[in-house]
């Protein structure tokens, strides 16, 4: 019996998403897996030419360019894989109107923070055209960038949900209770 | 009140309420910081949105993602069941067997992952089933687990270590270390409350030799994943970073290979499910970075240095306490990683007036925000333990109360006694706590 692939983009509340933004997930999510692939291998080939005494200066600016920006796709793509902690689901216990008015409401604060990345997001990017990394004299803009784009991300995935909220409704079938992955790290 | 206690005030007030309305804490943290600067300054929004970027642009952050993807593909693997073995043939013999053995696995696992998280998901599955063949009350194993889970904030690789080290310019190695003392503390705690007051569970025979060896054969490998992180720090040969990085090189040059092959087929997956992991205490980091920096703008530090002035004076003791009751309480309400963030600039501000020493300071904020994760009403870790054992969260609670002795206990001790924290640091990386070489002959000279 052929046994069935654990699929990597997002399987629960697929009332609230559009299967025409799955491949974009799924690309999110390999992206951040090679960020971090390549931040892994950065930080291997630093500690390999530092032991061959052939110092390889540039090494924290491409760990930090990864990093910066697998934290920033990440929290976009967090928010379509509903990943972010948060400290409680009482829209999750509501139901009929309530329902819609807490879930579209929390939506929007979320699309706000979005917006508020993109424009002033946007606004530092090119503030960082005057201020250089070191030694390499690259603009910190290549880093800034990825604040609009996660903000972009974010509000996609936020629209996403509250256009297909209002169309199909809220709620759908959820599980009850807590799972590690959707817990902050601590 | 003045216009920036007010402005706190809102600030404060609209990420609770967006939190406890179900908006994610990264986003109703920064909501709380963009609508505050509009309504109270003439700071420009632009500021508070790069002060996002320049709270997770450290370098010490980098560690974060290795110890998670190294804990990540440890319990995927099941490499962790070795460990809970091992665990098992040293204490499982005694009264009360399975609960020593949940938190002796806690102090191994602990120093594989740094997360609590982890720690509860990879020792709940294993262990709680047979608990409760055993006869454990599944309520006193929730409260238990939930506890022992907590000394992963202490020992190294703690994220929490890493996050006050990058965040409040405290060296992460004196962290590491000076946490490991309270974290065995609250470990044998346990293990003592388990003896003497936990359920009988069943007596087994002691293991013998022979199984001991085998047991220690089999978790020798994995443990030497913690020995390569924290002797790779201690040494001063790696950076937070490059230990952890040599860690999940050590997984998946050597331990998958020789103990979990069929893994590697899995390891893409681990890779991006550990990519969207580590994202999610940053971003929390970013927008606690954000608010931190407007609470210092707003004058909070001074605020509360006054009123805890008011309260204790320079007492150091009375200072640290109250600094326990308020990071217990911000620990109820707000993760431990970005309360850190939030209260950096009024923990440096009392430190420096109750003349504390910064490791000492910080091992105690981890303490109090880890216990916090298990105190009512937010008490995360107990919330999640007892949702894997079936349990009510009040069921948990209630057993969990007397659990608060040992941290009560550990806390005083950690108080009254610093070198309980900073021997360890002290004799391993002197620098790493403010010694010096002694100018006039050998040895280190330290501040008292």
């Amino acid at each position: 019996m052929p046994v069935a692939r654990p699929r990597v983009t997002v399987r629960a509340m697929r009332h609230l998403k559009w299967p025409l933004l799955d491949p974009l997930e799924r690309g999110l999510m390999v992206l951040c897996a090679l960020l971090l692939v390549g931040f892994t291998l950065v930080e291997v080939a630093d500690v390999v030419a530092r032991n061959l005494r052939r110092p390889w200066l540039n090494a924290n600016e491409f760990a930090a360019g990864f990093f910066v920006w697998g934290v920033f796709l990440g929290m976009g793509v967090a928010v379509r894989r509903d990943q972010h902690f948060r400290l409680t689901a009482i829209a999750q216990t509501l139901r009929g109107a309530r329902r819609t008015l807490v879930e579209s409401f929390n939506r929007l604060v979320i699309l706000a923070v979005a917006l508020s990345m993109v424009v002033f997001g946007y606004r530092n990017y090119l503030t960082g055209y005057g201020s250089f990394l070191m030694p390499s004299l690259t603009p910190i803009a290549v880093l800034y960038a990825a604040i609009p784009v996660a903000g972009a991300l974010i509000a996609l995935f936020t629209v996403e949900e509250l256009v297909n909220g209002w169309r199909h409704g809220f709620e759908g079938p959820e599980k009850v209770g807590l799972d590690p992955g959707q817990l902050p790290v601590t | 009140m003045d216009t920036n206690a007010i402005a706190i005030v809102v600030m404060v007030v609209t990420f609770l309420y967006l939190g406890y309305q179900g908006v994610p804490v990264a986003f109703a943290l920064i909501a709380g910081a963009l609508l505050t600067t509009t309504l109270f300054t003439k700071i420009s929004l632009p500021s508070i949105v790069g002060q996002m970027f320049n709270g997770i642009n450290q370098l010490e952050f980098l560690a974060i993602p290795f110890f998670l993807l190294a804990g990540d593909m440890m319990t995927e693997a099941n490499i962790t069941a070795r460990l809970i073995r091992f665990a098992q043939v040293l204490v499982g013999h005694l009264r009360s067997g399975l609960a020593h053995v949940v938190s002796v696995s806690s102090m191994l696992f602990a120093g594989i992952s740094g997360s609590m998280t982890a720690d509860v998901a990879a020792i709940s599955t294993v262990v709680m089933p047979h608990m409760e063949e055993e006869g454990y009350d599944p309520a006193f194993s929730a409260a238990l687990v939930a506890s022992a889970s907590t000394i992963a904030a202490m020992v190294p690789p703690s994220i929490m270590a890493i996050v006050y080290g990058a965040v409040g310019n405290v060296s992460i190695a004196g962290l590491f270390l000076g946490g490991a003392t309270p974290g065995l503390m609250v470990g044998i705690g346990l293990m003592v409350y388990s003896y003497f007051l936990g359920p009988p569970g069943l007596r087994k025979r002691r293991a013998t030799l022979s199984e001991m060896a085998s047991a220690a054969r089999l978790a020798l490998l994995p443990l030497m994943s913690p020995i390569i992180i924290v002797g790779g720090v201690a040494s001063g040969v790696f950076t937070p970073a490059e230990a952890g990085m040599i860690a999940v090189v050590y997984i998946i040059v050597v331990l998958l290979p020789l103990m979990a092959r069929g893994h590697f087929r899995r390891l893409p997956r681990d890779f991006m499910e550990a990519a969207v992991l580590y994202a999610l205490p940053m971003s929390a980091v970013a927008s606690a970075s954000a608010v931190g920096w407007l609470m210092a703008y707003l004058g909070a530090p001074d605020i509360v240095h006054g009123w805890i002035e008011a309260v204790a004076g320079d007492n150091r003791v009375i200072i640290m306490y109250l600094m326990v009751v308020v990071l217990t309480i911000a620990g109820d309400f707000l993760d431990g990683v970005p309360a850190i963030a939030i209260f950096m600039p009024i923990i440096v501000s009392l430190s420096h007036l109750g003349h504390i020493h910064p490791v000492h300071m910080g091992v105690l904020i981890i303490v109090s925000l880890a216990f916090g994760l298990i105190t009512p009403p937010y008490g995360l870790i107990l919330l999640l333990s007892s949702t894997l054992a079936g349990v009510s969260f009040a069921r948990a609670l209630r057993q969990a109360v007397p659990l608060y002795g040992v941290y009560f206990l550990v806390i005083s001790v950690i108080i009254f006694f610093p070198d309980v924290v900073l021997w360890l640091p002290r004799l391993v990386i002197p620098t790493s706590v403010g010694c010096f070489p002694n100018p006039g002959g050998a040895g280190y000279i330290c501040p008292p």
